[in-house]
């Protein structure tokens, strides 16, 4: 599902400095695979992320998603492509704070140009109840707790039916109790929908949810764990 | 979910960001609207003056130029007296094709024999007028008779009575003409024949006698041939007539006009500085918000957002915010105009003239237009900025 040959970014910072963030990076992801992608901060592991999404370019080699290389794709199908495939948990609060957590749940829905009204809202509604929230569907999210806050993204995540799940670091601000209950959510997720998952942690602690980890540190994989 | 909602929701969300720009915008098309309002309401008034009064050239007595500006733009009454016979003199020359004589008296102040103070009159004479009489016969089918007036649109006659009192005389007032916004509008026409049955009457009925002196005009109503030129006409009266001044009536109110062009200066002077200051503050303004919100707008654009949802719901936050501001500003100068007329005459010394709903309605929608432009301008620069960031870049900010 997910290829990526020799692939390296290069961020340019203020004056004429620049950083490698992905160092000549080649992996494959195969369809319904969790991979568990862990490391210190700054290893790559976010870039990883964003490079695989078509969220930013690589500066050289291929990355691939179901044989599409979706940094080149224009404007339009690109953010189709994520609106339909992907669904996004990310490591800061990502809710929009002037929504409840229905209207953020139904927030890709605005996007694209899947089922919407009526259908689309009693998918919302029953995705916030899977992940425990049917008390809190009108909250906004500063009414929600860290735990609480993750689980409405995770339903966002989930509302357009993707095939990729990417997680960045989504239990980083939770307690240990909240980690372990969230990173379960992940599993029966991933388990319920064979929903291909990417996670990205740098807790080694969390390695056992996944079906496969990987270890990266200064921008290249340093251990891949089957 | 729609993007129109979620700009709403956003501007809700800050409600300091959007008063400001709320404020900004009603501050921008307000004073638009405002000095339209003004410009326009004076000009408009010295444009109907000078159309109400149908002559090229009116000639008077010499020395009374000012009084007779002072009387037609603010009501002021004026009197003057010329010999009756300038009437035939002045028909006699090239270039002249009508004339017709006016009578100009005013009523007593704080009298009893006269219902409105200080109301300026107008004579006219039926048989050669060319300035009323189109005007009566468009909306009365008939000329005045005896006893007969149409008054300016502020002429009423007081609660309780059905007649005008002047010098104790009963005036059967017919109609009002549409308002001009100057001193005619609070001046009463009647004929030559009225003014001195007035005349011969206010000795036994009001507490002055009204006086017309025997054979004497107040002024000459001059209609100039198509072939002729104004100008010269007016040159020729005042070389071959003595005592008398011929007034071009195209460049009557001269000094009223160059105050209008010089207030026109000021506003538009302070109309840039005001339009500038509020589109950098909007500018500011906004830039924060895009930037407090590039976080978000990175997830939008990982959510599927393409950028132009992402420029769309920045501008219509924007929009929504000119459009309301925009709404109020002009509501609240067009009350405040409309309430404060008589104060604007007062204070710059010109005529006005409110404008009617379709043209209001119409300025209004120009400033409101104008309002939206101002605003789009100002926020679009962070608007495209955010919206061609790299998502991965906005969301690591």
């Amino acid at each position: 599902m997910i290829s990526l040959q020799n692939v390296s970014k290069t961020y340019s910072v203020r004056g004429d400095s620049s950083v490698l963030a992905v160092r000549n990076l080649t992996m494959q992801v195969e369809k319904g695979e969790f991979v568990i992608i862990t490391g210190r901060s700054g290893s790559g592991k976010t870039t990883l992320l964003s490079l695989v999404a078509g969220l930013t370019w690589p500066t050289s080699g291929q990355v691939l998603l179901d044989g599409i290389e979706v940094w080149r794709l224009a404007d339009k199908e690109q953010s189709l492509l994520r609106n339909k495939k992907i669904g996004f948990v990310f490591q800061f609060p990502s809710l929009l704070p002037t929504l409840t957590s229905v209207e953020n749940v139904l927030l890709p829905t605005m996007f694209g140009d899947k089922v919407k009204g009526d259908r689309s809202r009693d998918r919302a509604v029953m995705l916030l109840e899977q992940v425990g929230l049917n008390d809190k569907l009108r909250s906004y999210p500063r009414q929600l707790s860290g735990g609480q806050q993750q689980r409405v993204v995770i339903a966002r995540a989930l509302m357009n039916e993707p095939q990729l799940l990417l997680a960045d670091e989504p239990t980083s601000d939770l307690d240990e109790l909240t980690e372990h209950e969230i990173m379960a959510l992940f599993r029966n997720i991933h388990a319920l929908t064979g929903v291909t998952v990417l996670l990205v942690t740098h807790s080694n602690d969390l390695a056992g949810y996944g079906t496969r980890l990987i270890r990266m540190a200064g921008g290249a994989i340093t251990d891949l764990d089957d | 979910m729609h993007v129109i909602r979620l700009a709403i929701r956003n501007a809700a969300g800050n409600s300091f960001r959007s008063w400001m720009v709320f404020f900004c915008a009603a501050l921008m098309a307000g004073f638009v609207i405002s000095a339209t309002l003004v410009i326009r309401g004076a000009d408009d008034s010295l444009r109907l003056a000078l159309e109400r009064l149908g002559a090229d050239i009116i000639v008077i007595p010499e020395g009374h130029e000012r009084r007779l500006e002072s009387a037609l733009l603010m009501g002021i009454p004026v009197h003057c007296w010329m010999p009756d016979i300038i009437v035939d003199e002045v028909a006699a020359l090239p270039g002249v094709v009508a004339v017709s004589p006016q009578i100009y008296l005013s009523t007593l102040r704080g009298a009893i024999c006269c219902s409105l103070p200080e109301l300026f009159l107008i004579a006219y004479d039926p048989a050669t007028d060319f300035t009323i009489r189109p005007w009566l016969e468009l909306n009365l089918d008939a000329g005045l008779a005896l006893g007969e007036t149409v008054g300016g649109s502020f002429v009423y006659v007081p609660a309780g009575e059905d007649k005008l009192l002047v010098y104790g005389y009963e005036l059967d007032l017919k109609a009002n003409l549409e308002p001009t916004g100057t001193g005619l509008d609070q001046s009463l026409f009647f004929t030559l024949e009225t003014a001195y049955d007035i005349a011969r009457l206010s000795d036994e009925y009001a507490v002055k006698v009204m006086d017309i002196p025997p054979r004497t005009v107040s002024s000459v109503l001059v209609k100039v041939g198509r072939d002729a030129d104004v100008h010269q006409v007016a040159q020729l009266i005042e070389a071959e007539i003595p005592g008398v001044t011929p007034l071009e009536t195209n460049k009557l109110f001269k000094d009223q006009r160059e105050q209008i062009l010089s207030l026109l200066h000021s506003v538009v002077a302070l109309l840039v500085i005001t339009w500038l200051l509020a589109m950098a503050l909007i500018a500011v303004v906004f830039s924060l918000a895009v930037n407090e919100r590039r976080r978000q707008m990175g997830v939008m654009r990982a959510l599927g957002a393409r950028r132009g949802t992402v420029l769309q719901s920045v501008l219509i936050e924007a929009w929504l915010l000119a459009l309301s501001g925009g709404l109020a500003g002009i509501g609240v100068s067009t009350l405040a105009i409309s309430l404060f007329q008589r104060a604007i005459i007062a204070v710059m010394n010109v005529p006005f003239l409110f404008p009617p709903p379709l043209r209001l309605a119409g300025l209004s929608f120009g400033a409101l237009a104008m309002a939206l432009s101002g605003v789009t301008l100002a926020v679009l620069v962070p608007a495209v900025r955010i919206s061609l960031q790299d998502p991965a870049m906005s969301m690591r900010e």
